[in-house]
């Protein structure tokens, strides 16, 4: 078995906020005795990721997938804990880990807005001091991947969201990061330019064997990404495995969906059982226990005029959601 | 090595940046004659009505100030636009933009220091030599070489100093986000413009010894027109190399301040 | 006229303004410096004799009283309208019912407000410190007020009309430097209009910059005669009658010109 490329253990952040007060006199009082409130971004986190994995990391917003991911990424000290990325302690900032390293933020620009993202892109060469001939290949290869080619001469203040993420990626992987942090990468995007830039993270991934940890707003993000998902709720780790098996684990029913042709008279179903939902056109909802799914469709089929039928299970959104709702797995 | 192509590259992508707006060109040069030119009208005022101040005549005041026109241009060439960028208005550490400098295998420091230049800066440099050179004709009489070796070190720590100052001022923005301290040191700098002998005496300590921005120009400018006595030149050198190194300590403290408190 | 929402937005723009107060304290302070440097330099040129008939503590007094003079006829205002109309901010002010001027004249009274309340105390503890000297009769007063309003409205109303001409040129911005670079030389910064060169004299009584900040100042300090009074009324009424000409015709056409591109 290889060893981890990232290894967290009881990681924990604790911010101290100062507390302020409205009114005149509170501030003049806070200028002497500041009172201090400490929050607890991340708590006791524990994880191990294998090189050359995606996982994605979920949570509602405030729930601590940043703070961690910046801890990853040296920018913040943990208050406790110890993490291990491609062998180095991260907040240490050793240039040879920086070089091994890459984050992407969504809502940060690393771009030079008033020139072509070529010279943006040379600049970042130069800092992590790419070869050369390293530089062009890369560059190259990011490009055609990106189909990003005729964006490289404009000045990058005229582009639209999109084309800027699509420079961003290019700023974020030109010195071939073995570790690559994404901070909401299709923050604001719209969906055709989510699925090109997934697909990209995607073949990306199979190429190099980068390690990547992504957080995202959107669960189409992680669905399409990720086999493997961190839930963090309230700086806590709820659940960290397989995203199909926390939908099973989660939802333990299954939706089936059959077309009637309609009677005048409502139908009797098998079993009794009522629809969750009608149409208009005739197609009813049903929600019922997964081993039972089976049995209820074949009975189905055999009693009533079925034009169409569907089984599926509970879309991941509503699954995540009740999972941020209740704040438990 | 890399920190001098790095220097380079920086430079290449600032100027790129400049060209990229053509007016830019034109209304710096425009600023730069506009301070040049109101620098220049204020000497002639005030020395239309008094032959000296405390010692200082025209031609020494005006050689003071070729020296905070250069010391201004060297200034804003380099590490004033990227001390701004980092610390000023809009400046990274508000935007958080910081973390991707944090983020770069390059001392952060450096980074900070050097990113951002203002070719144009170029102008006030020759502007301030012309003004150093037309000191010295009204001087009237040669400047011993002695004193000119004297000079530009007096200048080099001058710069130095003016650095460690700015990059205090710069980090202080750590622990109070949102103060604009680059525009407190600037309207402070202001003050360099007169010898620093010309203010009250609590001023004086205030600007040689709490802030001293007063020396950065009187130092080199007394050095050119009369010579510095030794300690005074040795003292100098002393106090910007201890205030680099105090600087870049409290800019370290910052970071690390930065690292444990940012979200 | 919309009276009552205009005066709606002048009360949100000064609770709005309060918040911010360390920032306009801070610019306040930046805008202080120049005024200070040179009361220090014409005190210590003055010494124990007096120069073009003011003593030391007489250039404290005139100076101390210029602190507060330009930072009540100040505009910073006029700095941001033309970001205003360069980003398009403009056409939010053009939806409401309400006339657009009504927006800078509400930042401008928020404004001088809360500077009001940086200025006041630091001239008042710094006039403890340097002790002036300033015989102000209440005849002298009572022809300073209006002549401080008219400055107020002069060097906004002059400020106004170059600021809209960002309607036609980005870079409009470069003229408010230069009038601020006219006033500091030609409106009693750099020194008292009485005491500038001849010809620096001239120009400052016909043209407008004098009447933006030292004239009423030069009526305080009991400087002037009855006739010279008189006759600077009239001038700055006459430039205040031809700057809200400019602004009217400016904005007129300025507007044309912005609804015809479309912003």
């Amino acid at each position: 078995m290889t060893k981890p490329c990232i290894e967290v253990h009881n990681l924990s952040k604790t911010y101290r906020v100062p507390v302020r007060e409205a009114g005149l006199k509170a501030s003049l009082r806070s200028l002497t005795h500041r009172t201090y409130q400490e929050v607890e971004a991340v708590q006791q986190i524990s994880f191990s990721v294998e090189p050359g994995e995606i996982v994605g990391f979920i949570g509602p917003n405030g729930a601590g997938k940043t703070t961690t991911l910046k801890m990853l990424a040296g920018l913040l000290h943990p208050t406790g804990g110890e993490a291990t990325v491609a062998g180095f302690t991260p907040w240490e900032r050793r240039h040879a880990y920086l070089r091994r390293i890459s984050m992407v933020m969504g809502n940060k620009s690393q771009m030079l807005w008033d020139i072509p993202p070529l010279d943006s892109f040379q600049v970042l060469g130069d800092i992590y001091a790419v070869p050369p001939a390293e530089y062009r290949q890369t560059l190259d290869e990011l490009i055609d991947l990106l189909g990003m080619r005729e964006l490289l001469t404009k000045p990058v203040r005229n582009f639209s969201l999109g084309e800027r993420m699509k420079c961003e990626l290019v700023a974020g992987l030109i010195h071939r990061p073995q570790v690559l942090f994404l901070d909401e990468p299709t923050l604001g995007l719209d969906v055709s330019m989510q699925n090109r830039l997934r697909q990209f993270i995607r073949e990306y991934n199979r190429r190099s064997s980068a390690t990547i940890l992504l957080t995202s707003h959107y669960m189409a993000d992680v669905t399409a990404l990720c086999p493997r998902v961190i839930l963090i709720h309230e700086g806590k780790l709820l659940y960290d495995s397989d995203l199909q098996e926390l939908a099973r684990k989660l939802a333990p029913f299954k939706l089936v969906h059959a077309s009637l042709l309609v009677n005048s008279t409502p139908p009797a179903f098998p079993g009794g059982l009522q629809p969750v939902e009608v149409s208009e056109e005739g197609r009813h909802t049903f929600r019922l226990p997964r081993d039972e799914a089976a049995a209820f469709t074949a009975q189905l089929l055999g009693s009533l005029p079925v034009v169409d039928l569907t089984v599926e299970d509970p879309p991941i959104e509503a699954v995540i959601d009740q999972i941020y709702q209740e704040g438990k797995v | 090595m890399h920190s001098l192509k790095l220097l380079q590259t920086f430079a290449r992508a600032s100027f790129q940046q400049e060209l990229a707006y053509r007016s830019n060109f034109f209304i710096s040069l425009f600023h730069s004659l506009l301070n040049l030119g109101t620098g220049l009208l204020a000497l002639l005022v005030l020395f239309g009505q008094v032959q000296s101040i405390r010692g200082w005549d025209f031609p020494a005041t005006l050689a003071l100030l070729g020296v905070y026109l250069i010391v201004s241009a060297l200034r804003g060439l380099v590490f004033g636009p990227s001390l701004e960028s980092m610390a000023g208005m809009d400046g990274e550490v508000l935007t958080g933009r910081l973390d991707y400098t944090l983020l770069r295998p390059v001392n952060t420091q450096f980074l900070a220091s050097f990113r951002v230049w203002n070719l144009y800066a170029f102008i006030d440099l020759a502007l301030g030599v012309a003004v150093l050179i037309l000191a010295v004709v009204k001087i009237g009489q040669a400047v011993p070489v002695g004193h000119w070796l004297s000079f530009l070190a007096a200048l080099v720590s001058a710069v130095a100093t003016l650095y460690a100052l700015m990059l205090v001022f710069a980090a202080l923005v750590f622990w109070f986000p949102g103060v604009l301290f680059t525009w407190i040191f600037n309207s402070i700098f202001q003050m360099a413009r007169y010898p620093v002998g010309l203010y009250p005496s609590w001023l004086r300590v205030v600007l040689t010894w709490i802030i001293p921005v007063g020396i950065i120009t009187t130092l080199p400018a007394q050095a050119l027109t009369l010579g510095l006595p030794l300690p005074l030149q040795l003292g100098g050198l002393a106090l910007s190399v201890a205030l680099v190194t105090g600087a870049s300590l409290l800019f370290r403290v910052a970071l690390s301040r930065y690292a444990s408190a940012s979200s | 006229m919309n009276h009552r929402g205009g005066w709606a937005l002048i009360k949100r723009s000064w609770l709005s303004w309060m918040q911010y107060r360390s920032f306009f304290f801070l610019l306040a302070f930046g805008w202080m410096v120049p005024p200070l440097v040179y009361l220090f330099v014409w005190h210590s040129a003055a010494g124990e004799a007096s120069i073009g008939g003011m003593t030391a503590p007489q250039f404290t007094g005139y100076y101390l009283t210029l602190i507060l003079v330009n930072q009540l006829t100040y505009s910073q205002t006029n700095w941001t309208l033309g970001d205003v109309i360069r980003s398009g901010e403009l056409n939010a002010w053009l939806l409401r019912p309400l006339s657009p001027h009504y927006n800078v004249l509400s930042a401008e009274l928020a404004g001088k407000v809360v500077y009001l309340a940086f200025i006041l105390p630091i001239t008042g503890l710094l006039a403890l410190v340097l002790r002036p000297e300033l015989n102000a009769g209440p005849r002298e007063i009572l022809l300073f007020l209006p002549a401080l309003l008219l400055a107020w409205l002069l060097r906004f109303i002059w400020g106004y009309w170059l600021a809209l001409l960002a309607f036609w040129a980005t870079r409009a911005d470069a003229l408010l430097t230069l009038q601020d670079s006219l006033v500091f030389l030609l409106a009693g910064v750099v020194a008292p209009v009485p005491l500038l060169p001849a010809a620096m004299q001239t120009v400052a009584i016909y043209l407008p910059f004098r009447y933006m900040v030292g004239f009423p100042i030069e009526i305080l300090t009991g400087q002037l005669t009855a006739t010279h009074v008189a006759q600077g009324f009239a001038i700055q009424a006459a430039w205040l009658a031809a700057a809200l000409l400019l602004a009217r015709l400016v904005w007129a056409g300025g507007i044309k010109r912005y609804s015809a591109i479309g912003g």
